[in-house]
């Protein structure tokens, strides 16, 4: 199921952000040689920096642009504080990452839409929290939508173990890319201009992804790297199925997909009707009328603006 | 830092002499409040600014002395007020991650050789690199200046996120980014609650004669905890419902077009900008101008679609003249950077080889005194629990009396 609709225009304008971002992480690559590269590779990263904030708030207001249902917002910003309550506890030990596992999970029950969005408020409170705005927030938060996002696409047909398996599988991925992608950024910053780990302009692409494949394997990928994919991968198998099973309950509950119409005012006993569909046979009752809510904007008639 | 409790000490005078004329413009505007959250962060990004143009260890070195000078001064008591710290540790951490690397990667360019240690040459698949070797001073000193520049622009935001709240920032965004902030704003809030909610749960547990500890009692306690959230979310969601929480305005479907178009086609412009800037053979001059009008069309479509969300804001954040004042401060620290880095570049950019002893310029030295300058410019900050001295109920004259009483509770709501 999907908690936000993703509108064609909302994919295009995905895409495009995603390729423009995609080129403020892999620049050092790419950087041509010339008289004027010194000067441009000092620049290049700061124009980068203040490029791909604007980045993603704009792709994260186009995502909502549709205007988001309550319910999903509610849902969002909870989520997003569950990752954001996880993230210090595994920051100080060596490797163990505990944000990925609720963000994979998430993504796959409420969509690709709700993926993305949940990767970048997860990142954004949790900076907000303990502090740590700054120029990486965006990329971090980038990779981290992403990964949602890419959860959210995983085939829907699965079930059971094979949903478990594809899952861990996806975390490790995720967990390997999240590490090269933030690597990759802090890169031209972590070794300067002269060491032998650092790019170098107008090298051909293959010499710079050599040097920076040494440079990731030197510094992180056999720790850090390692250590977030394998708790990723750990926490799925034990708690997914747990996991997957309250999220669903709970976007069950919330009825998100119940199209919602208003009845005549004059019944005083039937003031709102959910048609039969997903959100009148299930089990539970609604808590206070939350699914027979209004997601549009009229509201009825008699009730005070 | 007396300046920090709610009375400082230096308007005790003032208030005493003008009793009568003075008490209401002039302690007005020492008030403890908190400062736009906008305006620290324009001080702070200044100074990075300021920062990221030189290399000269002395001007950084004053650089982060003035970030923390302000800091200490003007920082309040909440839990983001106290992570300056942090971000000085990190700092050191970069500048000593450089050296190191110099020392270990650096393949010993520089006359000036310190030591020589043992070479080890990597195998075949790292072809071309070797460890260690001569470790160079010009080397060290090299990696040690970009360091310490990358440093001073992180230890001045680190300056920001201690001065600034993030709560009220977020109250700044524009009006597309509405819901996104909406959802941060319900994840910073629901954020404590569900330490109370584990506690919660570990206490049923406990009662029930369940262990509080190892890997299935965090199980036993992680999935309630999940699930008390969940449901809250759904609570949340209807009352955020009967509070009229995500209206929206009916868009004509011409001004959604007019809006689409903008924003995808200044992401074409961005997308087409950044090839620009990082193809061998196409002309340069396309590329960065495309990139920044691409994101000014954006932008203009984003700011467009968000007028539609209509809300209204309790307790807005003024810009008044005290947040002019701070940001005009980080405002020409840059300005007096960039200008002295084009009179003398040479000592903004100390030479590393042969290595010199840094000087300063008396432009550097103005542009850091403008940083300094909000220590005192801005007003105090509000503390929850005022730090201030006890004072002798004898000695409690009436103009330390008054104005203690009537700022506190209501500044306490500010947070």
């Amino acid at each position: 199921m999907s908690v936000l609709r993703v509108t064609p225009r909302t994919a295009l304008v995905l895409v495009l952000a995603s390729a423009a971002a995609l080129a403020t992480f892999t620049w050092p690559f790419f950087i041509p040689a010339g008289p004027e590269t010194t000067a441009r590779t000092d620049e290049a990263p700061l124009v980068f920096l203040v490029v791909l904030p604007v980045l993603v708030a704009l792709v994260l207001a186009e995502l909502s642009s549709g205007g988001i249902d309550s319910k999903a917002l509610a849902m969002l910003g909870v989520l997003a504080a569950v990752n954001a309550a996880l993230r210090p506890l595994g920051a100080g030990t060596a490797g163990i990452e505990t944000v990925f596992f609720l963000l994979v999970l998430a993504g796959r029950v409420f969509g690709p839409g709700f993926g993305f969005l949940l990767g970048s408020t997860s990142l954004f409170a949790s900076a907000l929290l303990t502090a740590g705005v700054g120029p990486w927030l965006p990329f971090q938060m980038l990779a981290a939508s992403w990964i949602g996002l890419g959860a959210g696409l995983l085939p829907a047909r699965l079930r059971g173990r094979a949903e478990i398996a594809v899952l861990a599988g996806y975390g490790v991925l995720a967990a390997y890319g999240y590490g090269l992608l933030m690597n990759l950024w802090f890169w031209p910053f972590s070794v300067g201009a002269d060491t032998q780990l650092s790019y170098v302009a107008g090298a051909p692409v293959l010499e710079n992804l050599h040097r920076f494949a040494v440079f990731t394997a030197v510094t992180s990928t056999f720790g850090w790297d390692t250590g977030r994919a394998i708790t990723t991968a750990v926490a799925i198998v034990l708690a997914g199925p747990a996991v997957l099973t309250a999220l669903r309950r709970a976007a069950r509950r919330a009825a998100f997909g119940a199209p919602v119409i208003f009845a005549a005012p004059d019944p005083p006993a039937a003031p709102a009707t959910v048609p039969a569909g997903d959100g009148a046979s299930r089990p539970e009752p609604s808590p206070s009328g939350v699914a027979t809510r209004a997601r549009s904007v009229v509201a009825p008639r008699g009730t005070p603006t | 830092m007396t300046d920090r409790a709610p009375v400082p000490v230096g308007r005790g005078p003032a208030t005493a002499v003008d009793d009568r004329r003075g008490p209401v413009r002039w302690p007005d505007r020492r008030l403890p409040r908190g400062l736009h959250p906008g305006a620290w962060w324009l001080w702070a990004l200044g100074l990075a600014t300021a920062a990221s143009h030189t290399t000269n260890p002395l001007g950084l070195g004053l650089l982060v002395a003035v970030a923390a000078l302000v800091v200490v001064r003007r920082r309040g008591d909440a839990p983001w007020a106290l992570a300056f710290r942090m971000y000085l540790v990190l700092g050191a951490v970069i500048v000593a991650m450089r050296v190191v690397f110099r020392i270990v990667f650096g393949g010993g360019q520089g006359e000036h050789v310190l030591v020589r240690l043992p070479e080890i040459p990597l195998p075949e698949w790292a072809a071309g690199i070797r460890l260690f070797g001569p470790v160079a001073a010009e080397q060290l000193l090299g990696g040690f200046q970009d360091g310490l520049r990358l440093a001073a622009m992180l230890v001045c935001l680190g300056a920001a996120n201690a001065l600034a709240n993030p709560k009220r920032l977020l109250k700044a965004v524009p009006g597309a980014l509405y819901a996104v902030g909406t959802a941060v704003v319900v994840a910073l809030s629901v954020a404590p609650q569900l330490v109370e909610s584990v506690l919660r749960v570990r206490r049923a547990r406990r009662l029930r004669g369940a262990p509080g500890r190892g890997v299935r009692a965090l199980r036993g306690i992680a999935l309630p905890v999940l699930a008390d959230a969940l449901d809250r979310s759904l609570a949340l969601a209807a009352a955020m419902d009967s509070r009229g929480y995500g209206r929206t305005d009916a868009v004509p479907a011409g001004q959604r077009a007019v809006t689409g178009a903008l924003v995808l086609g200044g992401l074409v412009g961005v997308c087409a900008g950044t090839y620009g800037l990082l193809d061998t053979t196409g002309s340069d001059h396309l590329g960065l101008p495309m990139l920044l009008a691409g994101l000014v069309v954006a932008v203009a479509g984003m700011l467009l679609a968000g007028r539609r969300v209509r809300r209204s804001r309790y307790r807005p954040d003024r810009w008044r003249p005290a947040e002019l004042l701070v940001a005009g401060c980080g405002v020409t620290a840059a300005a007096l950077t960039v200008l002295a880095g084009r009179v003398a570049p040479e000592l903004l950019y100390p030479p590393v080889s042969p290595p010199t002893w840094p000087e300063l310029t008396p432009l550097l030295l103005l542009a850091v005194a403008a940083g300094a300058a909000p220590a005192w410019l801005a007003p105090p900050p509000p503390l929850a629990r005022p730090t201030r001295p006890p004072v002798p109920v004898s000695a409690a004259t009436t103009d330390a009396a008054r104005p203690t009483t009537s700022p506190a509770p209501v500044t306490g709501g500010h947070r």
